[in-house]
């Protein structure tokens, strides 16, 4: 094994971070669209939690290895796909941590709800079904597979 | 290095086995957490497994097979050989799980269920993370 095929694992398993967590955020947050017990939708979103944190995690992981391996293989920094997939990148983060902040509000309202007799909320139901939150969190991870077929496609290379 | 050369043929094979590893492994990983954080729902386990684990198993294994048909490897390298051996046991333990929680949905008394579901699911996400760590590294 050389240093590429090390460089390779460490940045696939940045990805199955991302597109694990991903996944994971996915459940739990469509999971919690089909409660009405502000308790049951608190418990989801604490769930989604370590999703964010996978999610965080696989990202960091993906980039460092990713400009790592380009750099290590020879790849011309302005190829298509690279800049692509970093634009992307940057794209999904924006559109993941925006699609988070308004989370973690959701979550704290139903946590709120929860505590002060955990009955069913047209808030709370308004904030899990908003346009734009459900945009942003299922918009980054289709970003994120655009990502992945960048990777295996390789436009420009 | 064979990534820098992979004819484009093989791409969307790849592709649709990645993404299936991808989508099994998030399945998984929610199985555990569910299983381990909030053991009461279980019927959203029973559903994440029959809805998601089983299918992303299904696209991962025969995308895999795809691709291997395509590449035509000669020999019988071990790297692969851990692949074959990771995805088709998995079947049968996914199986096996999958029984298990649908199981303790109908018998929501009794704890060992969820606790099995947990342990049976963690073990093999570490399994797929070998197979992954031989996939990549291709060791000889």
């Amino acid at each position: 094994m050389d240093k590429y095929d090390w460089l390779l694992f460490l940045h696939v398993t940045g990805a199955f971070l991302v597109i694990g967590g991903a996944v994971m955020a996915g459940i739990f947050n469509f999971a919690a669209l089909n409660r009405e017990r502000p308790s049951e939708i608190a418990v989801l979103f604490r769930l989604a939690r370590v999703a964010v944190v996978a999610i965080g995690a696989g990202m960091g992981v993906t980039l460092v290895f990713g400009l790592w391996l380009v750099h290590n293989a020879g790849y011309d920094w302005g190829e298509t796909w690279i800049v692509l997939a970093l634009v992307l990148w940057v794209l999904s983060n924006a559109m993941g941590g925006i699609g988070g902040g308004r989370e973690k509000q959701t979550r704290q309202l139903a946590e709120r709800l929860a505590a002060e007799g955990d009955a069913p909320s047209q808030e709370l139901s308004a904030r899990l079904r908003d346009p734009m939150w459900l945009a942003l969190s299922w918009g980054s991870g289709v970003v994120v597979i655009a990502i992945l077929a960048l990777m295996v496609w390789k436009p420009g290379a | 290095m064979l990534a820098l050369v992979r004819p484009d043929s093989w791409n969307f094979p790849l592709f649709l086995h990645v993404l299936g590893a991808g989508v099994l492994v998030g399945a998984l990983g929610a199985t555990v957490i569910i299983a381990t954080r909030a053991p009461a729902l279980r019927s959203l386990l029973v559903r994440t497994i029959g809805f998601l684990v089983l299918p992303a198993w299904v696209l991962m294994r025969f995308a895999g097979q795809w691709l291997d048909s395509r590449e035509d490897i000669p020999g019988d390298p071990s790297w692969l050989g851990v692949g074959f051996i990771v995805g088709d046991a998995g079947l049968v333990l996914l199986v096996v799980t999958a029984l298990i929680a649908w199981r303790g949905l109908r018998h929501p008394e009794r704890g060992w269920h969820v606790k099995a579901v947990a342990a049976i699911s963690g073990l093999y996400l570490i399994a797929l993370f070998v197979a992954m760590w031989a996939m990549t590294t291709k060791p000889e």
